[in-house]
């Protein structure tokens, strides 16, 4: 039982920057943008969350800056995608290849080359924050959480009835469908798509703020350590929809909790053996769902206004 | 005009690329620091500056095996007057390609810190028969596999090592149970983790315990700190109460979740042994470090290559010649401990431990 309920603590901890990371997908690709470049954008977001974090002692900040930072980036992707009509991938790919690179060169300047690790405070947990210190198991998962978790959670719920419930969402939703029609009702197509790459910007940011202003006191290269294609298959794997994605993260962040639980509660079993879960729990539940397509009609196709 | 701002775009990009690609060339030191050529036994073209590289996939900033090894070749590039560079942070599927790159631009040495990099250092040093390749961690048989003799294995004795970390978790733990985590499965990992056990296991029995090590942990990555977290997290659910690892940037995961525990219960009952520099003082549970003076290592290979009598030969790393040794002790160890842990060190280095 007590096994269970850590598998169950170490999968929020795992999810959290994934559910972030997905939603920045969703509203992506709601609005017709496939962006594979999470993964850079959460680096140049996880670095910005660090120093700021550093330099103001404040987290808060740092993940405000890791916010802000994913957007100026994700102004590349949009120009270059939505004005430029290039292509998504290659543009996804490339913010990859060069954020990454620029966090590396950033840190490097700023600390020097084979300096000491340095490390930085992390958000207190709401516990903290109310002065308890909580001991059930209750207590823990909903106490013993930073603000960061909390707030990936209540976007999942807005994003629901967003895209569900507003006609703004269903508009927005519209843009990712059939741009072509959504204009002639009067929806400015490249402003949705703009807004959507300022969210995907700023959500991606603070999914890879969030490892280092909550998660972990230090940064390394290659800390994302492949959360932003994981957070693209969440987004498959969620059917594109707030829900669904939210299923699909937790599920991730169980197997890979899961995994390492019994890596180290077990002996002489192979550990190649459990980190088979992920992926062997992937496959049997895409298989189960099926590979029906779901997503946005009008993903990952330039909108040419000019074009008949 | 769009293309024009899509042609510079595409130019930022590359140049970026350019200039964040993980390596840099750093000037020798002073040519006031530079030992006299009496000193090192320069031969006769002692005017030439030799030029050293090192690859690595972890980062060189990572508080672990990365920074360690990089200081390593700055220390011995420092000493020898030699020029340095690096690329880290490198995939398996670029350690290759970036080796070329250095022997294609001349460099006189090429430094591999890992038994990972053993198929690409073979593959180069067959096509650069005229560059030196040092190997840390290379195993025994690799510099026999060189058909050039251009590859010498740089081999800190990985069971020392774990019996450095091993003789004082088996005289700190209070449990009886005591956890590894691994960051790939290589030999000297696997080496280091048989060192630990058993030296634990040894010296609990001298002291009346029956000292239990979890079976070793992969993390499959040097640079996901939070793995390091999420395992010293199980590991201390098990009961573990003294870590040690190989796994770099997961090591300092893992002390972050070690001093988070000691700090909710009040106290420091969860300990860790860093390695390969000292790094005392790093974070409040490490109780001491494993070090291993990788500088010396490399600054043999620079010897030999200066004399040109390098390669196709083991260069070992052990306690008797002062390669490995145990760092500095924290306060949170008791004296009497302390004294214990440095007689095993002598019996270690005076090859009677265990015996």
């Amino acid at each position: 039982m007590e096994f269970a309920m850590n598998v169950i603590l170490s999968s929020v901890r795992m999810a959290t920057p994934l559910i972030f990371l997905a939603l920045a997908e969703l509203y992506s690709q709601r609005a017709g943008l496939v962006h594979i470049g999470l993964e850079g954008l959460a680096a140049i977001g996880s670095l910005s969350g660090f120093l700021v974090s550093l330099i103001t002692g404040s987290p808060l900040l740092g993940v405000a800056a890791g916010a802000a930072v994913g957007i100026l980036v994700n102004m590349i992707y949009a120009y270059a995608t939505i004005n430029l009509c290039a292509e998504q991938i290659v543009y996804g790919m490339a913010i990859n290849i060069f954020a990454p690179a620029l966090a590396a060169f950033i840190y490097r300047v700023y600390f020097g080359a084979g300096s000491e690790l340095v490390q930085v405070g992390l958000m207190n947990s709401l516990a903290s924050m109310l002065g308890v210190t909580p001991t059930s198991f209750i207590g823990k998962l909903f106490l013993e959480q930073t603000p960061m978790v909390y707030l990936a959670y209540a976007l999942v719920i807005f994003t629901a009835i967003y895209f569900n419930k507003t006609k703004s969402g269903l508009n927005y939703k519209a843009v990712g469908e059939y741009p072509k029609a959504a204009a002639t009702l009067g929806i400015n197509v490249v402003g949705v798509k703009y807004v959507a790459c300022v969210i995907c910007g700023a959500l991606a940011g603070m999914g890879g703020a969030y490892l280092t202003t909550c998660y972990t006191t230090t940064y390394t290269d290659g800390n994302v350590a492949g959360r932003g294609f994981i957070a693209l298959a969440a987004v498959i794997f969620g059917r594109w929809s707030a829900g669904g994605v939210l299923l699909a993260c937790l599920f991730f962040g169980f197997c890979d909790a899961l995994q390492i639980r019994l890596q180290v509660s077990s002996y002489g079993v192979p550990y190649q053996f459990f980190q088979m879960i992920p992926y062997i729990a992937t496959v049997v539940v895409l298989a189960v769902i099926g590979m029906k397509k779901a997503g946005p009609k009008g993903v990952g196709k330039p909108y040419l206004r000019e074009e008949r | 005009m769009k293309k024009l701002f899509a042609l510079l775009l595409t130019l930022a990009m590359v140049l970026s690329l350019a200039a964040c690609g993980g390596g840099k060339t750093e000037a020798p030191a002073a040519s006031g620091d530079k030992p006299a050529a009496t000193e090192t036994e320069k031969p006769a073209d002692s005017g030439k500056t030799y030029k050293v590289a090192m690859i690595c996939d972890s980062s060189i900033s990572d508080g672990g095996w990365g920074m360690a090894c990089y200081n390593a070749m700055i220390a011995a590039a420092e000493k020898y007057g030699w020029e340095t560079a690096y690329s880290d942070s490198i995939d398996q599927s670029a350690y290759y390609d970036n080796i070329v790159s250095y022997c294609d631009l001349g460099y006189d040495l090429i430094y591999a810190p890992g038994n990972q990099y053993t198929d690409a250092v073979l593959q180069a040093a067959e096509e650069y028969p005229d560059i030196a390749f040092a190997l840390l961690n290379g195993a025994e048989s690799t510099p026999a596999k060189a058909v050039n003799s251009n590859v010498t294995s740089l081999l800190p004795n990985a069971t020392q090592i774990g019996w450095i970390a091993g003789a004082l978790a088996g005289l700190m733990t209070e449990t009886n149970t005591i956890a590894f985590i691994g960051g790939m499965e290589l030999d000297t990992t696997k080496g280091k983790y048989e060192g630990y056990k058993e030296a634990a296991a040894y010296v609990g029995a001298q002291e009346g315990k029956d000292v239990k090590t979890l079976d070793i942990v992969y993390s499959n990555s040097f640079s996901a700190s939070d793995k390091g977290i999420e395992f010293a997290k199980a590991m201390m659910d098990q009961g573990a109460d003294v870590f040690f690892g190989d796994a770099s940037a997961v090591d300092s995961g893992a002390r972050q979740a070690i001093d988070e525990a000691n700090a909710a219960s009040g106290s420091v009952k969860v300990y860790d042994i860093a390695q390969p520099s000292d790094s005392l003082g790093q974070n409040e549970c490490i109780i001491c470090s494993q070090v291993t003076d990788n500088s010396g290592l490399v600054g043999l290979s620079m010897e030999a290559v200066e004399n040109g009598t390098f390669g196709g030969e083991t260069i070992y790393g052990t306690l008797q010649n002062g390669v490995l040794s145990a760092g500095a002790i924290s306060d949170l160890v008791p004296s009497e401990i302390a004294e214990k842990y440095q007689g095993y060190l002598d019996q270690m280095t005076n090859d009677t431990f265990m015996k």
